[in-house]
């Protein structure tokens, strides 16, 4: 294992992933430090103002401000904190429950497999973005509601993906010698399956990563996601594509936040898939 | 041949059943324990407790759970999805009116990713073992990692705002009116003898359907590039370079001809999810479809209608995933014989 984890730090694509990560969840944890403004600041004498490089900027609000003069460069900043907080809480719920459901799921087979195995298939037959948005509704609003049916919908994806590399590695001979030396199903499980698998969870967890900060953007959007008084990213595209004429910046500042920390996250993932050198053929999407 | 794919459509479509019907009551039942009175809501905020206790035993919402599902599920047989409260109309009309216009940008973006990810596909094999290899990776990466949502709002940012070039709100141009036909625009503006109506169409599909493209593209270009590394390891490729053929006309005239059809059926999953994925797409255009109308029914607490266009939703998608499944197995011979 620490061969794996000083390989994977020799890889670029990992150091570069882990570096722009670093910056955002700086920006995250020190928002209060480091924004210029409180983000639900209205200022209604300067609204929609340009960056301050621009004719008509103000040296005051860097990146200018949105259709309630609120400081774009402070919502920014803030929004990273939701969508940071989001991504990881609910890859983390999400691979607690999908993983647990998998371990026991590959492990004992039998009946409490084929029970496991079609709540799957229902799960996913329903279409994620569908499924989030009843979830939502049926939530409410809230940034505790959006971790909470991100983790509702994505469980499947590290159940499916997990099991049944749980079941390659319950075969395996090391397992079986486990049992004999009289190891409980727990201890055999805990001590001798699970970390077997924490090389395809951690990766699965960094790509999980990418799509809760997709989903947290999209539900704030669609104004089904935190409340409206927390900053976030996809509420400030929902603002700017209406004003997109009078301050097309607006749009863009929020659209390649995303792109940067959901670009990271997907880079971390696939270098680690490299160097830790797991076997994922069909994650879907 | 044709009634062995008949037959076999059909068990795939039987085996589709059950899981619509556990689909549908856990739709059912979700929306049913929510802390919201569907009955309170159909009635005017001056209706007395009496009367809302009457609208809730007309609507059948006293009686047992189960009981409610089945009632729920014999009208929704008979075609009845109970009406929505927000547009006071019945809620399988309003999906029968914006359904049209999904399928329609779904077909198109289907059109697009199948395009883009041969095209895509290509070049990844093309390159090979080039100095280009690292960069088309990297750039394969990248574009992977950007969903639809994010490929809407960029180009809607680059072609709509900033080169203005096309337009990105709706579905026509304001001031024409819709032919209502079939309900699928492109096709009734041509009925119609349209040409003002199909070109406006046109411009206002061509940015959702290529975010959707772009989006589900790679999935494609992956799946074909190593289809073609499995055709090449096959003895015709080396017998047709003996006979003198180009490396291009091998590439497009014997590997591609053999990869194609797996890559199809196997990337055939993914429209299922793009299905799913016009909901974002239309919600980013404002394009009038199934999308909009579910955020809008979500936004009001439309009960009855969130069922219903969820349900489509399930619907459509278990649909495509049944005749990609069919497809594969038909064009599998392997997998034919029982």
């Amino acid at each position: 294992m620490p061969g794996a984890v000083s390989r994977s730090l020799r890889s670029p694509r990992v150091l570069v992933a882990l570096g722009l990560i670093l910056c955002i969840a700086c920006c995250a944890a020190f928002a209060p430090l480091i924004a210029p403004h409180d983000p639900a600041d209205q200022n209604l004498l300067s609204i929609l103002l340009p960056p301050a490089w621009a004719s008509g900027g103000d040296p005051a609000f860097p990146l200018g401000t949105d259709s309630l003069g609120r400081c774009v460069l402070s919502r920014l900043i803030y929004g990273a904190r939701t969508a940071m907080t989001v991504a990881v809480f609910a890859s983390l719920g999400a691979m607690l429950i999908g993983s647990f459901l998998a371990l026991i799921s590959g492990y004992f087979g039998g009946a409490i497999d084929w029970i496991i195995g079609r709540a799957v298939d229902v799960w996913m037959s329903f279409p994620p973005v569908i499924l989030s948005l009843i979830l939502m509704f049926g939530l409410g609003t809230g940034l505790d509601k959006v971790v909470l049916a991100i983790i509702l919908v994505d469980w499947t994806r590290f159940c499916r993906v997990l099991r049944s590399e749980v079941m390659i590695v319950t075969r395996r001979d090391y397992v079986a010698a486990a049992r004999l030396l009289g190891f409980t199903h727990r201890q055999t499980l805990i001590r001798e399956v699970l970390p077997a698998t924490v090389p395809l969870l951690i990766t699965l967890v960094s790509l999980e990563m990418a799509i809760a900060v997709v989903v947290e953007a999209i539900l704030s959007f669609v104004g089904l996601g935190v409340r409206s008084d927390q900053a976030a990213w996809g509420q400030m595209i929902a603002d700017a594509r209406q004003y997109v004429y009078q301050s097309p910046s607006n749009l863009l500042l929020p659209i390649l936040a995303i792109f940067v920390a959901v670009a990271a996250f997907n880079l971390l993932g696939d270098g680690l898939r490299r160097t830790l050198d797991v076997r994922l053929a069909e994650i879907g999407r | 041949m044709i009634t062995s794919v008949v037959t076999l459509f059909g068990r795939r479509l039987l085996a589709a059943v059950p899981i619509l019907l556990v689909v549908s009551a856990l739709l059912f039942c979700v929306l049913r324990v929510l802390p919201v009175d569907p009955a309170a809501m159909s009635l005017p905020p001056t209706a007395t407790i009496a009367e809302v206790e009457a609208k809730r035993r007309d609507m059948g919402l006293d009686q047992p759970l189960p009981r409610q599902y089945l009632i729920w599920l014999r009208d929704a047989l008979h075609g009845d999805f109970g009406s929505s409260i927000q547009f006071r109309r019945g809620a399988g009309s309003l999906v029968a009116d914006t359904l049209p216009a999904t399928i329609e940008l779904a077909i198109c973006a289907m059109v697009a990713a199948t395009i883009l990810g041969f095209g895509g596909g290509l070049l990844l094999f093309r390159v090979r073992g080039s100095v280009f290899e690292f960069i088309t990776d990297m750039a394969s990466i990248l574009l992977l990692s950007i969903p639809e949502f994010l490929w809407g709002l960029i180009l809607l940012f680059v072609f709509g705002v900033l080169l203005h070039v096309l337009p990105f709100t709706g579905r026509l141009a304001p001031g024409l009116s819709q032919p209502h036909i079939t309900g699928f625009l492109l096709l009734d503006s041509l009925l119609a003898g349209r040409a003002d109506i199909f070109i406006s169409a046109w411009q206002h599909l061509i940015l959702p359907a290529a975010a959707l493209g772009l989006a589900f593209s790679p999935a494609i270009m992956r799946v074909l590039r190593s289809s073609l590394f499995e055709a090449y390891h096959e003895d015709y490729i080396e017998q047709a370079r003996l006979r003198g053929l180009s490396e291009g006309r091998i590439l497009l005239g014997h590997a591609l001809k053999n990869a194609a059809l797996p890559t199809l059926t196997l990337a055939g999953v993914q429209f299922g999810f793009l299905f799913s994925g016009t909901l974002l797409v239309e919600v980013i255009y404002s394009y009038p479809g199934m999308g909009n109308l579910m955020v809008d029914a979500v936004r009001n607490a439309d009960l009855p209608l969130i069922q219903t266009v969820g349900l489509t939703y399930c619907i459509v998608v278990l649909l495509i995933n049944t005749v990609v499944d069919s497809l594969y197995v038909l064009l599998n011979p392997k997998l034919r014989v029982r």
